[in-house]
């Protein structure tokens, strides 16, 4: 099952850049300007950190080191489910959607793997230059064990920005037009930009247990920086599998509305 | 005359176009309205924590900076522009040469529908104003001096961002490739507006650029008044420079626009 | 043993009644009013394997929600189906496998890229074994004229090329079953013969089964012996093509504009009145007892016609003369 669906998704990930290959300058294009489009951002946060001692105790590179890690899971997102955003006005309004459930392959899998998005490795390139950078700047070792502790976050990490757009993107069997949904949920991740630490107890709170986009930047890194980390740094896989079921329910509910209803 | 009915059309219709824009819409404007919000929310905690490690940054006290960087991201709709895809399309449609054969100014008639739309932004982020103000502690200015020197500087600085994006749009005529380069646009102009930071805070390098750049009189330059970063006695200075670029950039918009005209008639479009 | 089995199939869709409005939309979500929305209202009907049926009916009158219940998309709201013994809906992977699916214009080609890829795709999906995936290849190549179109980009292709590409990504995984759902919609006649042709190659030669959802009149009585015909929801004919083609399929319409407004005339022989207007007129005549020329000859001599046009009877018309009782007269 697995093995077959690992192929199936490679032969799906050929094919799209064989499509792209069709369109070289727009592949092009559509990767740099994601990086582009972060470098205002973060410039702007580098002009203001760098001018203050620290911000709420947390140096510049290791603001960097929460932003970068922030970066490399919202692109895993952004790589592979893309597609959750226009469940709705892609393939459930015109009926393409059908499609997917007349063939033998799990729906889900045929809506994630039928468009990898390229834009998305932008994303990872500037989240990866992120860690290294401030990696080095910190002076932080490596070890096989901390390396794998940091893929292991980065993919828990995408896979909580994934789980939370598939909860809010099934709203689209629903409501067609999901997108105002999933964009106000996706933006709170805005929040993990920073030390958690920044924000009132509320917040903290808020992003810790209803939307947990912490555990996708701000935990991994009191672990990685040896800042008195505890327990919660070491909950981001469990946090990820708990929603990725959650979500999944959530998605197999909407696809029984579905079943129900029609587009 | 004629330009002046326009003018009057324009308004009439972008008015009577908000309720319909909230019906039609609702779902994208609680979607607007809630993503600004969560962004205000970040904005605030973050530039707390910065002047919580003391000092003023570029000279700006903390309720200088919230007013500033509050009422930038709700003029940020002066930052967007979509001239460039509304050229690649006439030029795609061949509607250009209809465009340009119509008794009204071509650019004229683009600059008031340009007006309108600005108008018609910020109308529909209006409530957020309300919000910074209670939620925010934005404080806005009390007395009618800034207010009007604060409208006088918005309207040159959203002409001298129509001029520039006029001459930028005739790229249009060039390549195809419309999406990839107003993206680039984006982030070169959110940034060296001063739409995420205040001039003073930059390095004085980034300054220099920004200076030397047209993008700040649309953005920094009204957002500074009104936010009490920028006291109104400079406002003759400030609306001399912008009436400055704007000359200039108008000047050279009409040049490069006739000399890319030329390349549809050799073309034959 | 009867390969699709139907048995007082009934789908409803409930939809929310929203009051126009802000204060509408609200209502609605806290206190909604319910509509219900008889779709399909309790058919029943089998196929044997290797049957050709058309599945015919105006639009809106549930063709497309039966064919959704059959394929496993919808799940019946009463009723049964099962198809190839299972129940499509819930064991909807299994049936995918054996089913195949032309949605009218919608295609499951890949826009971009060359039909080999696309088929090739379709191969990894249904786990097709790569001897008998070469063998249908070869013979798609063949029957459908492929041989040339394998390396173009769909979005080059024409319409009916298109149309004979959709069918061979159907097929390919050698159903038993196949929803063909207007698979001859803007064709031009030389292209729909030829797509009519094929598909009753395939079901002479693997006795596959073919469900055929048209407007088209000619694919049915090109292609099915059987005519299931529905309308609100409810089966209104389940038969041989042959009485529907005896009932209907002799009578021409004429229209006839006149003029000057329409006074007394005498009716020419063979033919009754369909509709009459001011200045307007349609006929319906028996082809096998009078001719045209003969009606239109019958009325000019009495009218001042100004134009004429002729026409064979739609299936709305046809839906509308079952409806009054014409199988039965």
């Amino acid at each position: 099952m697995l093995r077959r669906y690992t192929s199936l998704y490679w032969f799906f990930l050929i094919q799209r850049f064989k499509i792209l290959m069709e369109y070289r300058l727009n592949f092009f294009i559509g990767l740099t300007s994601t990086i582009f489009l972060q470098a205002a951002g973060l410039l702007g946060i580098w002009v203001i950190v760098s001018q203050v001692p620290d911000l709420n105790g947390w140096t510049l590179d290791q603001v960097l080191l929460i932003y970068g890690l922030l970066t490399l899971a919202k692109s895993i997102n952004h790589m592979f489910a893309d597609n959750l955003w226009v469940i709705g006005w892609g393939y459930v309004r015109p009926g393409g959607f059908d499609r997917f459930l007349v063939r033998p392959i799990n729906p889900l899998f045929h809506l994630l793997a039928d468009r990898f998005c390229h834009d998305g490795l932008g994303n990872f390139l500037v989240g990866a230059a992120l860690v290294i950078v401030s990696s080095i700047n910190l002076h932080l070792v490596w070890t096989p064990l901390n390396l794998l502790y940091l893929i292991v976050v980065v993919i828990s990490g995408g896979v909580i920005f994934i789980a939370l757009n598939l909860i809010t993107a099934t709203s689209a069997f629903w409501i067609i037009e999901s997108i105002p949904v999933t964009q106000i949920v996706f933006n709170t991740h805005e929040f993990a930009r920073f030390p958690l630490t920044i924000y009132p107890k509320a917040i903290q709170l808020f992003l810790t247990i209803l939307i947990p986009y912490g555990f996708a930047s701000y935990y991994p890194a009191t672990q990685i920086l040896g800042r008195d980390p505890g327990l919660l740094a070491w909950l981001p896989p469990f946090v990820a599998l708990v929603l990725a079921v959650f979500s999944y329910r959530v998605w197999l509910f909407g696809l029984k509305h579905y079943g129900g209803t029609g587009s | 005359m004629n330009r002046l009915r326009h003018l009057f059309n324009v308004y009439g219709a972008v008015l009577a176009a908000v309720p319909k824009f909230y019906t039609a819409y609702r779902a994208w404007v609680w979607m607007e309205f809630v993503v600004q919000i969560l962004a205000m929310v970040v904005l605030y905690f973050f530039w707390q924590a910065v002047y919580a490690s003391g000092g003023a940054l570029g000279g700006l006290t903390f309720q200088q900076t919230i007013n500033y960087v509050m009422l930038a991201q709700m003029l940020m709709p002066l930052v967007e522009n979509r001239l460039i895809f509304n050229f690649g399309w006439m030029l795609r449609e061949g509607q250009i040469a209809i465009d340009l054969l119509r008794p009204m100014d071509f650019q004229a008639r683009l600059y008031v529908d340009a007006v309108g739309n600005l108008f018609l932004n910020l109308l529909v982020k209006a409530p957020l104003l309300i919000m910074a103000v209670v939620f925010f502690q934005v404080q806005l200015p009390r007395d009618v001096t800034t207010w009007l020197v604060f409208i006088v500087a918005l309207a040159l600085g959203h002409a001298v961002m129509f001029f520039f994006d006029w001459i930028f749009s005739c790229l249009a005529f060039y390549s195809t490739e419309t999406w990839g380069l107003s993206v680039v646009r984006v982030a070169v102009v959110t940034f060296f507006s001063g739409a995420i930071v205040p001039l003073q805070m930059m390095p004085h390098w980034l300054q220099t650029t920004a200076n030397l750049l047209p993008f700040a009189q649309s953005v920094y330059v009204p957002v500074s008044f009104l936010s009490g970063v920028t006291p109104s006695s400079a406002a003759a200075q400030a609306w001399l420079i912008q009436l400055a670029w704007l000359i200039g950039l108008g000047v050279i918009s009409r040049l490069v626009f006739r000399r890319s005209l030329r390349k549809i008639t050799v073309q034959g479009g | 043993m009867s390969i699709i089995h139907v048995q007082d199939l009934s789908k409803v869709y409930r939809i929310v009644e929203k009051d126009p409005g802000l204060a509408g939309s609200f209502k609605a979500l806290f206190r909604p009013r319910y509509k219900d929305i008889l779709a399909v209202d309790r058919i029943s009907f089998t196929i044997e394997p290797g049957e050709l049926v058309g599945y015919i009916g105006v639009n809106g009158a549930g063709k497309s929600t039966t064919i959704k219940m059959l394929t496993g998309i919808l799940l019946p709201s009463g009723g049964a189906v099962r198809v190839l013994e299972r129940d499509p809906y819930q064991q909807r992977v299994p049936n995918a496998r054996d089913i195949g699916v032309v949605f009218g214009q919608r295609s499951q080609l890949w826009w971009d890229l060359p039909l080999i890829e696309s088929l090739n795709f379709i191969q990894r999906i249904y786990e097709i074994p790569p001897a008998s995936f070469k063998r249908r290849l070869d013979e798609f190549a063949e029957t459908l004229e492929l041989k040339a179109l394998f390396g173009t980009p769909i979005r080059n292709l024409s319409l009916g090329q298109k149309m004979r590409a959709e069918l061979a990504a159907t097929l390919i995984h050698d159903p038993q079953v196949v929803y063909l759902d207007e698979p001859t919609i803007g064709l031009d006649l030389l292209v729909k013969e030829r797509i009519r042709e094929f598909i009753k190659a395939q079901n002479r030669q693997r006795n596959v089964t073919v469900i055929l959802t048209t407007h088209d009149l000619g694919d049915i009585e090109e292609i099915c012996q059987r005519v299931i015909m529905i309308d609100a929801g409810r089966i209104i004919y389940d038969g041989p093509l042959s009485l529907i083609k005896a009932r209907f399929g002799k009578f021409r319409e004429i229209t006839l504009e006149t003029a000057s407004p329409i006074g007394l005339f005498a009716l020419p022989t063979g033919a009754e009145i369909v509709q009459q207007a001011d200045q307007r007129l349609t006929l319906r005549f028996d082809r096998t007892v009078t001719t045209a020329s003969q009606v239109a000859a019958a009325i000019m001599n009495q009218l001042e016609v100004a134009d004429f046009s002729l026409a064979e009877p739609d299936l709305a018309s046809i839906v509308k003369q079952i409806y009054s009782g014409a199988l039965h007269a």
